[in-house]
């Protein structure tokens, strides 16, 4: 081989009209790489000409909305399969109000997920509000930072702008950094209601569309201030520090979120239209089970439901039947 | 004709000759030119610099990613290839992330492929030049800047919302497929007009219709040049994000028939690297991505450079 | 060896034509040399006597051949067609999506608004058409010229040999995703540039630093290709008069090349503002008007990106507007660039006339 190849530019060079047979060479090993390629397509094709999906599986049950139920509701929808290998879950994640649509208007999807309370039209959706865990929003400063405590009027002035300097508050004289979620986030609109009541958020600040990004911004930066879940305030997967600030002299301890001392919390819903029966009613109830609320929701970095939440839907459910 | 693909080699190794010839002659009668050889030598010197800090930028993304990504790739080696990314932190593998984007970007090249080839054959081969072709041209050109986050965002109103095809593979090939034709319409086009004529001419002249020869003669000789571009395209697909975020889902699922949701690899990189939960999942598949496409760019330089090879060009 | 092949090649395509009289139902794996001969069978049989149809018109193929050509040649123009179907499709669409524009928001409000606000209702485009061009136009300051010394010394100095490294390394960074790059950004070039000048390390600098390496590929290799078409004897012509090296690359190449350069940078231009991935991960998404190199801003792609997911209503509305104005600046890049290059194509007939014997 290795001498023909030298042959063939000779030959070409020259203009010798033989110059279509190394050419096939060249098909010959093309002609694999494009069977494979093509093959992989036809192999995909073929998929939606015999697969039928919905033949293997009893029933599916969609569950559609906010992202930061998502990583619950994929888990739950794991553990839920492996359980009853009959029924299929497909969750997705595509915002709150997204979710909202889903199960209230388009009937898309049997469960929504909510990540703030309802509002406006959906008010009148006859959607059933089922909490599945709780999740107080930390305000996080660098370990550096000597502030330790704020007002919730101090932090909504840090936020909306008209605080600029850490010495305002009592701390050291630098620039305020404002680190902010972008607007998609139910924490952001959770943190929001909760402490913004009419003001705006100053525009001048960092807008993330993740909570480790907040986290990780703010334990580099010994001028930022941001706010993220409870949960992520202490390390996971990384070694860096954040401090998270108490409001109005409160600490953001699980107690203190649940009985609502804490003044930023916020309860995240699974949404039905109605209320739930069959399927979505079973995954439901595996949700509130022990198994996720002492697992995912906690791994997560949220709190589990209490008993009252669980008495309540039991209540919801069986007024109606 | 394809003329300026093929820098003249023959033409520059005279002006290197030329060039060392003159050197010598500078070096010889070295006497009013110092200003006009110092210019020169700092500015070979910028020269030398600028290549150095593109190719550095390069190694230094190649390096770092891969110094990280490896790692968390070869621990316990093919778990994290093959193994599913477990509880809400997504520890454990990138599997279904790996199989969406194959799935998506293949169903794609499925879709693109035939179009593609086809319309490039059409304005190749069959054409007259004019103003349908200046037309059909201008708007390949037009469809390969329209800037992929357009692409993604029509797929989401078009695709998804108005023709009701689920957030899916489908939907997210579709929006691909659009990404893709005009780089395998261009790729493939370019590769007929390098086919010399007179291949042509001796087909026509044998009595062949115009299908004959070009299903015959003139794509089989360019098949390799339609291939590179295939596998290019493909590259870029897989490295796509904007389009697919809109347009798959973004729920970790194995997908299976392509109105299955899914998350890419792209896009799970994208989320943990903002999400920061989980960095080391990141630089795996950052890794990965970033192997797969050098695997397929290699190949492709491979097939054209094998191809040139052969054809002696 | 392959003459070998090719002759029993041939024998076999002379066995095909003996039972199969349509060719072209054939598969396509023979090789051209072998198909060509075979069409000379073909011929060859066609001309025998018994075979000449007694037709007044000479005709080659038959009428069943005529119509399958017709057809065949009536599909790729199907296909080819689909491209122009699809741009218009998209820009059809994008545009019919922000059209409510005009009554909801207003389109000079629209254009000319200083604020975006969800929360309020207001949607100003300004903030991220200022956002994209600042980013954007550092990008170009930084990529352009690193770019184009590459390119210059892939053509002018480097040895083929250096050339076999740098060439591969340049179509690889081109073939980086977005989303790695900006993930590069995230965990390295923003605690930089977040260390060098204060701040969360968010904002134009950093996006200029990931756009420059996400655009000097494509220029890179465009401007090369221009270089490379310059012809030899032009060169050649300058060192014959006793230039230097450098005296004929700026006095000589780059002016030849000067269109295809600026050629290059409108292409690295458009894809820099279609960026969106890297750009979103760098940039800091603050909706508000340029105010500094390392203050938070926005741009177009991002925002669209950032807002999309949960949008409704005028808000999804304004975002189509964005995406209506990203699409026709793509459009009129293009468009330059072929005017552009007209331009090139006449000048490049002259230097050919006039440059080389």
């Amino acid at each position: 081989m290795p001498n023909s190849d030298g042959t063939v530019k000779h030959l070409n060079k020259d203009g010798h009209p033989k110059r279509f047979a190394p050419c096939r060479q060249a098909c010959k090993l093309a002609m694999p790489v494009l069977a494979t390629l093509l093959l992989m397509a036809a192999f995909i094709l073929s998929g939606l000409l015999t697969g039928c999906r919905g033949a293997a599986f009893e029933s599916t049950i969609v569950v559609s909305g906010s992202t930061t139920l998502l990583p619950i509701a994929e888990v739950a929808a794991q553990e839920f399969q492996e359980a009853h290998p009959e029924y299929n879950v497909l969750v997705s994640g595509m915002g709150t109000s997204a979710g909202i649509e889903a199960v209230g208007l388009s009937g898309t999807a049997d469960v929504g997920m909510a990540s703030r309370d309802l509002r406006g039209d959906e008010l009148e959706m006859d959607l059933l509000e089922i909490p599945v865990a709780y999740d107080g929003i930390a305000v996080i400063v660098h370990p550096s930072n000597p502030v330790s405590d704020l007002t919730v009027e101090q932090v909504r002035d840090i936020f909306a702008g008209n605080i600029t300097n850490w010495s305002e508050v009592g701390g050291e004289d630098l620039p305020v950094v404002i680190v902010n979620r972008d607007e998609a986030s139910g924490t952001r609109s959770a943190f929001a209601s909760a402490v913004m009541e009419d003001e705006l958020f100053e525009v001048n600040s960092v807008v993330l569309p993740g909570t480790g990004q907040v986290r990780e911004v703010v334990a580099r930066t010994p001028e930022a201030i941001g706010y993220i879940s409870v949960g992520f305030v202490e390390p996971r997967h990384v070694n860096t520090i954040v401090k998270a600030l108490s409001l109005n002299g409160v600490e953001a301890t699980d107690e203190n979120i649940i009985d609502g001392t804490y003044p930023v919390s916020r309860a995240l819903h699974f949404l039905t239209s109605g209320v739930p029966t069959g399927t979505p009613l079973e995954y439901i109830e595996f949700v509130l089970s022990e198994q996720v609320q002492l697992g995912a929701v906690i791994d997560a970095g949220f709190l589990p439901v209490t008993e009252q939440d669980l008495a309540e839907f039991r209540h919801a459910l069986g007024e109606d039947n | 004709m394809g003329t300026n693909l093929n820098p003249n080699n023959e033409q520059r190794k005279t002006g290197m000759q030329v060039l060392k010839e003159l050197k010598e002659e500078h070096k010889k009668s070295d006497s009013g030119l110092g200003r006009a050889h110092f210019n020169n030598r700092v500015a070979l010197g910028v020269l030398w610099g600028a290549t150095g800090v593109t190719i550095g930028l390069l190694a230094i993304i190649l390096i770092y990613v891969s110094y990280h990504g490896l790692s968390v790739v070869l621990q316990d080696f093919p778990r994290f290839i093959f193994t599913w990314p477990e509880g809400v932190n997504a520890e454990g593998g990138i599997w279904p992330t790996i199989i969406a984007t194959l799935y998506s970007t293949g169903l794609a090249m499925g879709i693109a492929t035939p179009i593609a080839v086809l319309a490039a054959v059409y304005l190749a081969e069959y054409a007259k030049q004019g103003k349908i072709v200046k037309t059909i041209r201008f708007a390949a050109d037009s469809l390969a800047s329209v800037p992929s986050i357009v692409m993604g965002l029509f797929g989401l109103a078009f695709f998804v919302e108005t023709l009701g095809i689920p957030l899916s593979m489908l939907a997210a090939s579709l929006g691909l497929s659009l990404l893709m034709l005009p780089i395998i319409m261009r790729a493939t086009e370019e590769a007929i007009r390098a086919v010399p004529r007179y291949i042509r001419w001796g087909s026509y002249g044998m009595g062949a219709t115009k299908w004959q020869t070009v299903s015959r003669v003139v794509i089989p000789t360019a098949t390799p040049r339609i291939i590179t571009g295939l596998i290019l395209a493909l590259a870029r697909a897989i490295g796509e994000t904007a389009v697919v975020f809109l347009t798959m889902g973004i729920a970790i699922n194995l997908p299976i028939v392509p109105t299955d949701s899914g998350r890419s690899m792209s896009v799970h990189l994208y989320l943990m690297a903002v999400e920061g939960i989980n960095l080391p999942s990141a630089y795996g598949t950052a890794f990965l991505l970033l192997l797969i496409i050098l695997i397929l760019n290699l190949s492709a330089r491979w097939i054209s450079k094998r191809y040139s090879r052969i054809e002696g060009a | 060896m392959s003459e070998d092949k090719n002759i029993e090649s041939v024998e076999a395509g002379k066995e095909g034509l003996r039972t199969d009289a349509n060719p072209s139902k054939k598969t396509l794996t023979h090789t051209p040399s072998v198909a060509m001969r075979e069409f000379a069978e073909t011929a060859a049989q066609r001309e025998k006597p018994p075979e000449v149809r007694p037709a007044t018109k000479l005709q080659l193929v038959s009428r069943s051949t005529q119509i399958k050509e017709a057809a065949l040649a009536s599909l790729f123009f199907i296909c080819a067609f689909l491209a122009v179907l699809g741009v218009a499709l998209i820009f059809a669409f994008v545009a019919f999506r922000a059209f409510p524009l005009v009554t909801e928001i207003g389109l000079w409000d629209f254009l000319t608004g200083t604020t975006w606000s969800v929360a309020e209702g207001t949607f100003g485009a300004v903030p991220f058409m200022l956002g994209s061009l600042v980013v954007v136009g550092g990008s170009l300051v930084i990529g352009v010229p690193l770019a184009v010394l590459t390119a210059i010394f892939m053509s002018e100095v480097a040895t083929p040999r250096a050339n076999s490294i740098i060439r591969p390394a340049v179509e690889l960074l081109a073939g980086v995703p977005s989303v790695v790059v900006g993930f590069f950004g995230v965990v390295v070039v923003v605690p930089l540039v977040s260390a060098l000048v204060g701040g969360a390390g968010f904002g134009p600098l950093t996006a200029w630093i990931v756009l420059s390496i996400m655009i000097m590929p494509t220029i890179t290799t465009l401007s090369e290709d221009a270089l490379n078409s310059i012809p030899m004897g032009i060169r050649e012509a300058s060192y014959a008069m006793g230039a230097t090296k450098w005296q004929t690359i700026w006095k000589v190449v780059i002016p030849a090349a000067k269109i295809g350069i600026i050629d290059a940078a409108i292409l690295g231009m458009g894809r820099a503002i279609g960026e969106t991935m890297a750009v979103l991960m760098v940039v800091g998404n603050a909706p508000q008007i340029f105010a500094g190199i390392s203050a938070p801003i926005s741009t177009m792609t991002s925002q669209i990106v950032l807002e999309m997911g949960y949008s409704s209503g005028t808000h999804r509305t304004a975002l189509f507007g964005l995406a209506a104005i990203l699409s026709l600046i793509s459009m009129s890049l293009v468009l330059t660039v072929r005017l552009v290059s007209r331009d090139q194509h006449k000048k490049r007939k002259k230097v050919k006339k006039g440059g080389v014997a």
